[in-house]
Protein backbone atom coordinates (compact mmCIF):
# COMPACT_ATOMS: atom_id res chain seq x y z
CA UNK A 1 0.00 0.00 0.00
CA UNK A 2 1.63 3.34 -0.83
CA UNK A 3 -1.04 5.74 0.82
CA UNK A 4 -2.51 5.39 4.13
CA UNK A 5 -5.65 6.98 6.01
CA UNK A 6 -5.73 10.77 6.21
CA UNK A 7 -4.57 11.18 2.55
CA UNK A 8 -6.52 12.73 0.03
CA UNK A 9 -8.96 10.22 -2.23
CA UNK A 10 -11.30 10.62 -5.09
CA UNK A 11 -15.08 10.35 -4.09
CA UNK A 12 -15.67 6.42 -4.95
CA UNK A 13 -13.07 4.95 -2.36
CA UNK A 14 -12.83 4.35 1.20
CA UNK A 15 -9.84 5.76 1.43
CA UNK A 16 -6.40 6.40 -0.01
CA UNK A 17 -5.20 2.82 0.20
CA UNK A 18 -8.19 1.74 -1.26
CA UNK A 19 -7.63 4.11 -4.51
CA UNK A 20 -3.73 2.82 -4.92
CA UNK A 21 -5.19 -0.54 -4.66
CA UNK A 22 -7.36 -0.44 -7.47
CA UNK A 23 -4.81 1.48 -9.58
CA UNK A 24 -2.29 -1.52 -8.89
CA UNK A 25 -5.55 -4.27 -9.81
CA UNK A 26 -6.32 -2.02 -12.68
CA UNK A 27 -2.98 -2.10 -14.41
CA UNK A 28 -2.57 -6.33 -13.39
CA UNK A 29 -5.88 -6.42 -15.25
CA UNK A 30 -4.44 -4.50 -17.85
CA UNK A 31 -1.37 -6.72 -18.15
CA UNK A 32 -4.12 -10.03 -18.03
CA UNK A 33 -4.92 -9.07 -21.71
CA UNK A 34 -1.97 -8.06 -22.93
CA UNK A 35 -0.73 -11.81 -21.78
CA UNK A 36 -3.47 -13.46 -23.92
CA UNK A 37 -2.47 -10.69 -26.85
CA UNK A 38 1.24 -12.21 -27.04
CA UNK A 39 -0.47 -15.78 -26.58
CA UNK A 40 -1.64 -15.37 -30.27
CA UNK A 41 1.65 -14.68 -31.34
CA UNK A 42 3.36 -17.46 -29.29
CA UNK A 43 0.44 -19.73 -30.68
CA UNK A 44 1.49 -18.77 -34.08
CA UNK A 45 5.31 -19.25 -33.30
CA UNK A 46 4.20 -23.31 -32.14
CA UNK A 47 2.33 -23.59 -35.42
CA UNK A 48 4.56 -22.20 -37.51
CA UNK A 49 7.37 -24.09 -36.52
CA UNK A 50 5.13 -27.20 -36.23
CA UNK A 51 4.80 -27.26 -39.97
CA UNK A 52 7.70 -25.83 -41.38
CA UNK A 53 10.69 -26.78 -39.17
CA UNK A 54 13.53 -26.19 -41.55
CA UNK A 55 13.17 -23.03 -43.07
CA UNK A 56 11.76 -21.79 -39.15
CA UNK A 57 14.98 -22.68 -38.09
CA UNK A 58 16.89 -21.71 -40.89
CA UNK A 59 15.10 -18.20 -40.27
CA UNK A 60 16.39 -17.96 -37.02
CA UNK A 61 19.91 -18.66 -37.52
CA UNK A 62 19.52 -15.19 -39.65
CA UNK A 63 18.80 -13.51 -36.59
CA UNK A 64 21.74 -11.18 -35.28
CA UNK A 65 22.41 -13.36 -31.89
CA UNK A 66 24.70 -10.11 -30.30
CA UNK A 67 22.15 -7.70 -30.50
CA UNK A 68 19.32 -10.02 -28.98
CA UNK A 69 21.43 -11.09 -25.85
CA UNK A 70 22.81 -7.52 -25.76
CA UNK A 71 19.35 -5.66 -25.20
CA UNK A 72 18.09 -8.83 -22.79
CA UNK A 73 20.85 -7.51 -20.46
CA UNK A 74 19.80 -4.03 -21.23
CA UNK A 75 15.98 -4.87 -20.92
CA UNK A 76 16.49 -6.77 -17.47
CA UNK A 77 19.14 -3.63 -15.99
CA UNK A 78 16.43 -1.25 -16.87
CA UNK A 79 13.91 -3.49 -14.75
CA UNK A 80 16.01 -3.61 -11.74
CA UNK A 81 16.86 0.25 -11.90
CA UNK A 82 13.31 1.06 -12.28
CA UNK A 83 12.92 -1.25 -9.12
CA UNK A 84 15.56 0.50 -7.41
CA UNK A 85 14.12 3.75 -7.90
CA UNK A 86 10.77 2.21 -6.50
CA UNK A 87 12.69 1.36 -3.09
CA UNK A 88 13.97 4.61 -3.08
CA UNK A 89 10.81 6.89 -3.50
CA UNK A 90 9.51 4.06 -0.90
CA UNK A 91 11.63 6.15 1.57
CA UNK A 92 11.38 9.92 0.37
CA UNK A 93 14.02 10.30 -1.90
CA UNK A 94 12.39 10.90 -5.71
CA UNK A 95 16.03 12.50 -6.68
CA UNK A 96 17.38 9.27 -6.57
CA UNK A 97 14.26 7.99 -8.42
CA UNK A 98 14.67 10.55 -10.99
CA UNK A 99 18.37 9.22 -11.64
CA UNK A 100 17.06 6.03 -12.00
CA UNK A 101 14.13 6.63 -14.46
CA UNK A 102 16.88 8.60 -16.31
CA UNK A 103 18.84 5.35 -16.62
CA UNK A 104 15.96 3.27 -17.48
CA UNK A 105 15.21 5.68 -20.14
CA UNK A 106 18.43 5.45 -21.33
CA UNK A 107 19.00 1.85 -21.52
CA UNK A 108 15.50 1.57 -23.36
CA UNK A 109 16.85 3.86 -25.85
CA UNK A 110 20.38 2.35 -26.40
CA UNK A 111 17.76 -1.28 -26.88
CA UNK A 112 15.52 0.47 -29.72
CA UNK A 113 18.39 2.07 -31.37
CA UNK A 114 19.94 -1.64 -31.38
CA UNK A 115 16.96 -3.46 -32.47
CA UNK A 116 15.52 -0.67 -34.70
CA UNK A 117 18.48 1.37 -36.22
CA UNK A 118 20.79 -1.69 -36.61
CA UNK A 119 19.26 -5.30 -36.70
CA UNK A 120 16.23 -3.94 -38.47
CA UNK A 121 18.45 -1.85 -40.79
CA UNK A 122 20.73 -4.85 -41.01
CA UNK A 123 17.94 -7.16 -42.22
CA UNK A 124 16.44 -5.16 -44.70
CA UNK A 125 19.88 -4.96 -46.29
CA UNK A 126 20.53 -8.35 -46.30
CA UNK A 127 16.63 -9.24 -47.97
CA UNK A 128 14.85 -10.54 -44.63
CA UNK A 129 11.67 -8.77 -45.21
CA UNK A 130 9.16 -11.71 -45.92
CA UNK A 131 7.72 -9.62 -49.08
CA UNK A 132 11.20 -8.72 -50.06
CA UNK A 133 10.79 -10.20 -53.67
CA UNK A 134 14.80 -11.23 -53.47
CA UNK A 135 14.19 -13.16 -50.33
CA UNK A 136 17.26 -14.52 -48.67
CA UNK A 137 16.38 -17.74 -48.32
CA UNK A 138 15.44 -19.83 -50.99
CA UNK A 139 14.80 -23.24 -52.43
CA UNK A 140 12.99 -25.62 -49.71
CA UNK A 141 13.85 -23.12 -46.79
CA UNK A 142 12.37 -20.23 -48.37
CA UNK A 143 8.16 -20.64 -47.27
CA UNK A 144 9.08 -21.32 -43.44
CA UNK A 145 11.82 -18.90 -43.80
CA UNK A 146 9.34 -16.42 -44.68
CA UNK A 147 7.27 -17.25 -42.26
CA UNK A 148 9.70 -16.80 -39.41
CA UNK A 149 10.26 -13.45 -40.40
CA UNK A 150 6.48 -12.30 -40.00
CA UNK A 151 6.72 -13.63 -36.91
CA UNK A 152 9.83 -12.27 -35.74
CA UNK A 153 8.81 -8.22 -37.53
CA UNK A 154 5.51 -8.40 -35.73
CA UNK A 155 6.80 -9.73 -32.51
CA UNK A 156 9.78 -7.55 -32.38
CA UNK A 157 7.19 -4.38 -33.75
CA UNK A 158 4.38 -5.13 -31.35
CA UNK A 159 6.98 -5.12 -28.31
CA UNK A 160 9.01 -1.98 -30.02
CA UNK A 161 5.44 0.07 -29.93
CA UNK A 162 5.34 -1.31 -25.93
CA UNK A 163 8.61 0.36 -25.24
CA UNK A 164 7.79 3.45 -26.95
CA UNK A 165 4.40 3.46 -25.04
CA UNK A 166 6.60 2.94 -21.75
CA UNK A 167 9.36 5.53 -22.35
CA UNK A 168 6.56 7.74 -22.71
CA UNK A 169 5.35 7.18 -19.15
CA UNK A 170 8.92 7.26 -17.89
CA UNK A 171 9.07 10.18 -19.25
CA UNK A 172 5.77 11.44 -17.53
CA UNK A 173 6.98 10.10 -14.20
CA UNK A 174 10.20 11.86 -14.13
CA UNK A 175 8.62 14.92 -14.70
CA UNK A 176 5.72 14.30 -11.76
CA UNK A 177 8.70 13.22 -9.75
CA UNK A 178 10.60 16.58 -10.55
CA UNK A 179 7.48 18.54 -9.65
CA UNK A 180 7.22 17.00 -6.26
CA UNK A 181 4.06 15.20 -6.87
CA UNK A 182 5.55 12.26 -5.22
CA UNK A 183 6.10 11.26 -1.54
CA UNK A 184 6.67 7.95 0.78
CA UNK A 185 2.84 8.24 1.61
CA UNK A 186 2.03 8.72 -2.22
CA UNK A 187 3.96 6.78 -5.20
CA UNK A 188 1.19 5.14 -6.86
CA UNK A 189 1.60 6.03 -10.09
CA UNK A 190 5.68 5.25 -9.78
CA UNK A 191 4.51 2.02 -9.07
CA UNK A 192 1.85 1.34 -11.63
CA UNK A 193 4.11 2.14 -14.45
CA UNK A 194 6.88 0.13 -13.04
CA UNK A 195 4.83 -3.10 -13.37
CA UNK A 196 3.88 -1.92 -16.94
CA UNK A 197 7.56 -1.91 -17.80
CA UNK A 198 8.30 -5.11 -16.11
CA UNK A 199 5.98 -6.25 -18.08
CA UNK A 200 7.53 -5.20 -21.40
CA UNK A 201 10.98 -6.75 -19.76
CA UNK A 202 8.34 -9.97 -19.61
CA UNK A 203 7.45 -10.20 -23.23
CA UNK A 204 11.33 -9.65 -24.39
CA UNK A 205 12.30 -12.95 -22.22
CA UNK A 206 9.64 -14.58 -24.25
CA UNK A 207 10.86 -13.66 -27.36
CA UNK A 208 14.81 -13.84 -27.07
CA UNK A 209 15.20 -17.62 -27.15
CA UNK A 210 11.60 -17.69 -29.48
CA UNK A 211 13.36 -15.80 -32.30
CA UNK A 212 17.50 -15.94 -31.37
CA UNK A 213 18.03 -19.07 -29.50
CA UNK A 214 15.58 -21.82 -30.34
CA UNK A 215 16.00 -22.23 -33.80
CA UNK A 216 19.83 -21.97 -33.87
CA UNK A 217 22.26 -25.50 -33.01
CA UNK B 1 10.23 -8.87 14.76
CA UNK B 2 11.60 -6.49 14.63
CA UNK B 3 10.93 -2.80 13.24
CA UNK B 4 13.60 -1.57 10.50
CA UNK B 5 14.40 1.89 10.17
CA UNK B 6 13.79 3.49 7.13
CA UNK B 7 17.40 3.18 6.05
CA UNK B 8 17.46 -0.18 7.03
CA UNK B 9 14.62 -1.27 4.96
CA UNK B 10 16.09 0.71 2.13
CA UNK B 11 19.45 -0.89 2.38
CA UNK B 12 17.83 -4.71 2.12
CA UNK B 13 15.72 -4.00 -0.42
CA UNK B 14 18.64 -2.69 -2.39
CA UNK B 15 20.74 -5.53 -1.55
CA UNK B 16 17.66 -7.91 -2.28
CA UNK B 17 17.32 -6.54 -5.57
CA UNK B 18 20.88 -6.58 -6.99
CA UNK B 19 21.00 -10.33 -5.66
CA UNK B 20 18.24 -10.61 -8.22
CA UNK B 21 19.60 -9.03 -11.26
CA UNK B 22 22.63 -10.66 -10.95
CA UNK B 23 20.96 -14.33 -10.62
CA UNK B 24 18.85 -13.15 -13.82
CA UNK B 25 22.17 -12.13 -15.95
CA UNK B 26 23.01 -15.45 -14.43
CA UNK B 27 20.17 -17.32 -15.60
CA UNK B 28 20.22 -15.27 -18.84
CA UNK B 29 23.53 -16.64 -19.15
CA UNK B 30 22.59 -20.71 -18.54
CA UNK B 31 19.70 -19.83 -21.57
CA UNK B 32 22.75 -18.28 -24.42
CA UNK B 33 24.84 -21.15 -23.36
CA UNK B 34 21.97 -24.06 -23.59
CA UNK B 35 21.50 -22.85 -27.45
CA UNK B 36 25.04 -24.20 -28.13
CA UNK B 37 23.94 -27.76 -26.78
CA UNK B 38 22.97 -30.62 -29.31
CA UNK B 39 19.47 -30.91 -28.51
CA UNK B 40 17.81 -31.51 -31.37
CA UNK B 41 14.72 -30.45 -33.36
CA UNK B 42 12.42 -31.45 -30.81
CA UNK B 43 14.52 -30.90 -27.70
CA UNK B 44 15.25 -27.57 -28.22
CA UNK B 45 12.25 -26.03 -26.99
CA UNK B 46 13.52 -26.91 -23.78
CA UNK B 47 15.75 -23.76 -23.95
CA UNK B 48 12.75 -21.81 -22.67
CA UNK B 49 12.88 -23.58 -19.17
CA UNK B 50 15.75 -20.85 -17.94
CA UNK B 51 13.16 -18.07 -20.06
CA UNK B 52 10.09 -19.59 -17.73
CA UNK B 53 12.43 -19.57 -14.56
CA UNK B 54 13.48 -15.70 -15.56
CA UNK B 55 9.73 -14.64 -16.05
CA UNK B 56 8.78 -15.94 -12.83
CA UNK B 57 11.93 -13.88 -11.11
CA UNK B 58 10.99 -10.66 -12.59
CA UNK B 59 7.25 -11.59 -11.63
CA UNK B 60 7.67 -12.01 -7.95
CA UNK B 61 11.04 -10.20 -7.40
CA UNK B 62 10.59 -6.82 -9.30
CA UNK B 63 6.29 -6.89 -10.05
CA UNK B 64 5.93 -8.41 -6.40
CA UNK B 65 2.77 -10.10 -7.27
CA UNK B 66 2.48 -11.61 -3.72
CA UNK B 67 2.86 -8.45 -1.93
CA UNK B 68 -0.75 -6.96 -3.38
CA UNK B 69 -3.82 -7.02 -3.11
CA UNK B 70 -5.55 -10.71 -3.19
CA UNK B 71 -7.48 -9.46 -6.68
CA UNK B 72 -3.80 -9.25 -8.15
CA UNK B 73 -2.52 -12.48 -7.67
CA UNK B 74 -6.17 -13.68 -9.01
CA UNK B 75 -5.47 -11.35 -12.03
CA UNK B 76 -2.03 -12.76 -12.82
CA UNK B 77 -3.44 -16.59 -12.03
CA UNK B 78 -6.14 -15.83 -14.33
CA UNK B 79 -3.96 -14.90 -17.25
CA UNK B 80 -2.00 -18.09 -16.89
CA UNK B 81 -4.71 -19.73 -17.03
CA UNK B 82 -6.32 -18.54 -19.84
CA UNK B 83 -2.69 -18.66 -21.49
CA UNK B 84 -2.17 -22.57 -20.83
CA UNK B 85 -5.66 -22.58 -22.58
CA UNK B 86 -4.72 -21.10 -25.10
CA UNK B 87 -1.80 -22.50 -25.97
CA UNK B 88 -2.89 -26.33 -24.74
CA UNK B 89 -6.04 -26.09 -27.25
CA UNK B 90 -4.30 -24.12 -29.61
CA UNK B 91 -1.23 -26.34 -29.86
CA UNK B 92 -3.63 -29.93 -30.14
CA UNK B 93 -4.02 -30.02 -33.68
CA UNK B 94 -0.48 -29.97 -34.92
CA UNK B 95 1.23 -31.93 -32.49
CA UNK B 96 -1.34 -34.83 -32.48
CA UNK B 97 -2.40 -34.57 -36.27
CA UNK B 98 -1.52 -37.38 -38.80
CA UNK B 99 -0.42 -36.38 -42.44
CA UNK B 100 -1.14 -38.63 -44.48
CA UNK B 101 0.20 -38.98 -48.55
CA UNK B 102 -1.98 -38.71 -51.05
CA UNK B 103 -1.43 -42.11 -53.46
CA UNK B 104 -0.12 -41.35 -57.02
CA UNK B 105 -2.74 -42.50 -59.94
CA UNK B 106 -0.09 -45.45 -60.39
CA UNK B 107 -0.40 -46.58 -56.75
CA UNK B 108 -3.93 -46.31 -56.53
Amino acid sequence: MTAGSGLPHEFQYADASHQANTAIAGMWLFLATEVLLFGGLILCWIYSRHWNPVGFDAGARQTALWIGTLNTALLITSSFLYALGVAFMRVGNARALIHCLVLTLMLALAFLVLKFGLEYRDDFARHLFPTATRFALTGAEAAGGRLFFIFYFLGTGLHGIHMLVGMGLLVWIIRRARRGEFSPQYYTPVEVVGLYWSFVDLVWLTLYPLIYLVGRG
Amino acid sequence: MSVQSPKQSLRTEVARLVRLWVLLLLVGAVEFGASFLPLGHLGRPLIMIPAIAMIGLVAFGFMNVTKGPVIVRTFAVAALFWLLILLALGSVDPLTRVNYTVPTPDQR
